[in-house]
């Protein structure tokens, strides 16, 4: 005997994630959920249609352990609030499953069937350790995520939530997909509900459902993708497709996540001498990409490669460079690509600090095996002081094996086992103090420092916007070349454009420059004028080489030169050091 | 105290016998709309289920902080009191730090209410109206609040800030004092930490501190732990002259900071006298793997006359400008026969090794250079 339980066409669903909020559980736990609930609400009350994982019904009294509950207690001991003090004391965490058990069905579908007015928007409510959030909508699933997660994480699970609510709607317009399904659950509950009286065993009935229920299925799929890989695909009713990826899983370096914010603003300053570098093999990439992706995408995977920039590579997919930076940040958000400088024989690589080389380590056993013969840490040990790929190369070794040794230190970038390291210069002219009475001081300007002492000099600072802004990203600054100042010779043009271009330092600092021998040599002067601007030790080297058109030993030489009022260091780029490591 | 978590309403809602749920009292007036009460009213006034749970509810742009109540009683109509002291803030607002609040003043309310019947006595409740004004005032403004209510109960709160976990601290490390050491008040920190605090120097240990000042290690630790929660000290890795750093990118923050550049030199430059920036720059950028501490010194001694290289290598590991590079040693090449590495698996640093075994660096050099089956990587 069956109820017949109807569903309205203008019930609200609910999907619901749940999570919990235990800070104690390992930092991989805080992004996953611990659940995924569905519920409906309507002219005919409230109820639980399914949720995942299952909540374990309490066993037989005589079977119980001490930690049994029935399903319908509530969870009370054991929820403290994160510790503030921060006490590393090993508390023992209440398993997903007690706490969930914490919320019977019942009083789940009366919390989380909203109102109509809360409808359309991101639905978030925290109980204790558990937050949900969702969003509600007619016909719409929400989920609920952990109530101590990053605001991020919340987003990108409302935005999972909305996803998929989307897709239930235009399927349930179209053929009734979602009043289908939710009648197979209840009918399930019903049938299951009905056993259980007659047989006294309590059973879930919603691990019956699963066979039965194709949404059912997906939902549990993308709990289960949510907590393992990060990277969500479905689809509902074997039609529309729903993917999703939640960046926190997918860009973990070093055990901490990436935050999608820092993510982004790295994104957004990749310039056309960057290369991408694909982490998987190009069939595999291609064989993961739906049949209706863009074509401009497929291309853009089979040309590019770790030689390459996007200038090259736009130019060699056929594609706008804009695209190319579009696609190329897709595939990092999604933790298909990472961006590089591209490599060639001048790049000099170090040893991450974040690089695990234990010898047991999984990567030391995929090495071995992709690269038989040699062993993983004996390779890292040779980037341990920073090395360039030419001196790493063997001129009396065969081409293979040089083919080879590119292999691995591309595998290695993609492992993120490497960075590069770029040289950074630095205007800083000696000190005033050797010589007193000389000091005129000057009409400070907008983009000086202010209030310098004495004895202290400043180093050239460029603190307005718009001259750091000449970095377009769409092309290199052409007028910057040096074509303008080839007139060669001393001609007034070129000794006025110079003074302007040292006009903007102190007297003290243009004196300090003057006073360089090279700075007789007025061709040397003028390309030292000229790039003045770059030498705030936020440019480095090959920045300067792509955006002005020169070449490596003009710059080095030109650096020699003028050594006694620049220094040098050597590290890894801010801005793409993010794939390498985490902020702090 | 900052403008982020501030409450904009406080409210106390109750079950009345005939009207239902309602809100009785809130400080500003008419701040909650009728609408938004009835979106969230179920989440205020609660099933028995979700009582003397905290709970949380974004809507319509707001969030409401409350912890509903329930005191069973016969003298109650209805059998019952229901009520729920809550906060509504921006729903943009972090609100963590809020909820001990919301917690505690459920505590006072329910403890009033059966110790004298504050709540249900219709006199007494209307004090709550200026109660709920002082609490949304002083927190607000000082983030604390200490209230009498009657002659026996007063109530204390305070906004505890929201810190990260702290780094688990390991016996290799140092505790340096990111401020100065006499601003504090010492009698105002616990036995131990006042027992190890005259050891804490930068230059010392954990393992040091507990051997001179006579602490058990993990006393040790935790007191760290602690400082290192309040952000009153941070960790650095041990000195010696044979240790190799190298720059990270911050260390062009010394450039572009003009605050920073005054503290570094105040910090690094000698007694009684003054370097400038060039030449600590030029330190920092002299620190490149395969330099020693003992190598910088010798390169540019003309640039050390003025400054203290302990104190360069502090600040920079202090403010990120500079990392140190440790030593990893791997055992690449066993037989079979032998026992698998314990510590030469490239997990533990010299750092760790020399400390976990007493060696000192040069021991555990000349012991591991000779073994051919032995790669040392640097990171």
């Amino acid at each position: 005997m069956y109820k017949q339980w109807s569903v309205d066409l203008n019930a609200d669903a609910k999907l619901m994630w749940k999570q919990s909020e235990s800070s104690l559980q390992p930092n991989g736990e805080k992004t996953s959920p611990i659940s995924v609930i569905l519920v409906s609400s309507g002219s005919r009350g409230n109820k639980l249609l399914f949720r995942y994982p299952f909540q374990r019904v309490s066993e037989n009294t005589s079977s119980a352990t001490s930690k049994q509950r029935s399903p319908y207690a509530l969870n009370t001991s054991g929820d403290s609030i994160e510790d503030q003090d921060g006490d590393s004391r090993e508390q023992t965490p209440l398993t997903d499953e007690q706490l969930v058990a914490g919320f019977s069905d019942i009083i789940l579908a009366t919390i989380l069937a909203t109102k109509s007015d809360m409808c359309g928007k991101k639905f978030e409510l925290k109980i204790d350790n558990v937050r949900f959030v969702g969003h509600p909508t007619l016909l719409q699933p929400p989920h609920t995520i952990q109530a101590n997660a990053d605001a991020s994480v919340i987003n990108c699970m409302h935005n999972l939530s909305r996803r998929i609510a989307i897709a239930l709607q235009h399927e349930e317009r179209r053929c009734q997909y979602l009043t289908r399904e939710a009648k197979l659950m209840l009918a399930v509950q019903d049938e299951v509900t009905t056993m259980t009286e007659t047989d006294g065993t309590p059973q879930s009935p919603f691990r019956q459902i699963l066979p039965k229920c194709k949404l059912a299925r997906d939902l549990k799929e993308a709990y289960d993708s949510l907590c393992t890989t990060g990277v969500v695909r479905l689809h509902i009713n074997n039609w529309l497709e729903v993917s999703f990826c939640l960046p926190h899983k997918i860009h973990r370096v070093g055990g901490k996540h990436i935050p999608p914010e820092a993510l982004e603003r790295s994104l957004k300053a990749i310039r056309p001498y960057h290369a991408l570098l694909l982490l998987d093999n190009e069939k595999a990439l291609l064989a993961q990409l739906p049949l209706d992706c863009s074509p401009a995408l497929v291309r853009l995977i089979k040309t590019c490669s770790a030689v390459k920039n996007l200038q090259q590579l736009a130019q060699d997919a056929d594609l706008a460079l804009l695209q190319v930076f579009q696609i190329a940040a897709h595939l990092v958000y999604w933790g298909k690509a990472i961006i590089i400088y591209p490599l060639c024989e001048n790049n000099v690589y170090m040893l991450s600090p974040h690089a695990n080389i234990c010898i047991y380590s999984p990567l030391a056993e995929q090495f071995g095996l992709q690269f038989p013969g040699h062993d993983l840490p004996s390779m890292l040990a040779k980037f341990s002081l920073p090395v360039s790929l030419s001196e790493f190369r063997n001129p009396l070794d065969a081409p293979v094996h040089e083919a080879q040794l590119i292999q691995m230190v591309v595998w290695m970038l993609q492992r993120r086992l490497l960075f590069q390291l770029h040289t950074y210069v630095c205007l800083l002219v000696p000190p005033v103090e050797e010589e007193p009475g000389l000091r005129e001081e000057e009409p400070p300007l907008v983009t000086r420092v202010t209030g310098r002492s004495l004895s202290t000099p400043s180093a050239l600072s460029f603190g307005s916007p718009t001259s750091s802004d000449d970095m377009t990203l769409t092309s290199p600054s052409m007028d910057n070349s040096s074509a303008e100042l080839q007139t060669g010779g001393d001609s007034p043009l070129n000794k006025r454009m110079t003074e302007t271009l040292l006009a903007s330092l102190t007297e003290h600092e243009r004196q300090a420059i003057l006073r360089v021998p090279a700075a007789q040599n007025p061709e040397d002067l003028r390309l030292f004028a000229r790039l003045l601007h770059y030498f705030r030790g936020h440019h480095h080297l090959e920045e300067i080489m792509y955006n002005e058109n020169m070449r490596r030993s003009q710059l080095k030489t030109l650096f020699d030169k003028f050594r006694s009022v620049l220094v040098i260091t050597n590290h890894e780029d801010p801005i793409i050091s993010l794939f390498q490591s985490p902020p702090d | 105290m900052g403008s982020y978590r501030r409450i904009d309403c406080i409210f106390f809602s109750e079950f009345h016998p005939t009207l239902g749920p309602k809100i009785t009292y809130q400080v500003p007036e008419e701040y909650i709309s009728r609408e938004l009460f009835d979106t969230v009213q179920v989440y205020i006034i609660t099933k028995p289920e979700l009582q003397n749970k905290l709970i949380t509810v974004t809507a319509m742009e707001k969030k409401l902080i409350g912890c509903p109540v329930c005191i069973e009683h016969k003298k109650y109509s209805r059998n019952a009191l229901l009520f729920n002291l809550g906060l509504v803030c921006d729903a943009r607002t972090k609100t963590c730090a809020l909820e001990p609040i919301v917690k505690k003043l459920s505590g006072y309310l329910t403890t009033l209410e059966l110790e004298s019947g504050f709540i249900s006595n219709e006199e007494s409740k209307q004090k709550l109206l200026p109660i709920l004004s002082t609490l949304l005032e002083e927190l607000n403004v000082t983030g604390a609040c200490t209230l009498p209510i009657d002659d026996s109960n007063t109530i204390h709160l305070k906004l505890i800030e929201q810190r990260k976990d702290p780094l688990v601290v390991q016996e290799y490390d140092v505790p340096v004092f990111t401020k100065n050491k006499d601003h504090f008040i010492k009698s105002q920190w616990d036995l131990t930490t006042q027992q190890i605090l005259p050891f804490v120097d930068g230059y010392r240990h954990i393992q040091k501190i507990s051997a001179e000042a006579d602490v058990e290690l993990n006393l040790v630790r935790i007191a760290v732990q602690n400082l290192l929660y309040y952000e009153v000290v941070t960790l650095v890795s041990i000195f010696q002259y044979s240790n190799v750093y190298c720059t990270t990118p911050k260390v062009q923050n010394l450039i572009d900071k003009k605050c920073l550049q005054e503290e570094c030199i105040h910090y690094v430059s000698k007694l009684g006298q003054r370097t400038n920036l060039r030449d600590v720059f030029q330190l920092y950028c002299g620190l490149t793997p395969g330099t020693t501490v003992r190598d910088l010194c010798s390169r540019y001694s003309h640039q050390l006359q003025r400054v203290d290289e302990r104190k360069l290598i502090q600040f920079g590991l202090m403010k990120g400008l500079i990392r140190r590079l440790q030593k990893y040693p791997v055992k690449v090449v066993r037989d079979e026969r032998s026992r698998p590495p314990r510590l030469y698996t490239g997990c533990h640093s010299y750092d760790e090794i020399c400390c976990k075994t007493g060696m000192s660096y040069k021991e555990l050099d000349e012991r591991l250079e000779n073994d051919p089956n032995i790669v040392v990587c640097w990171k």
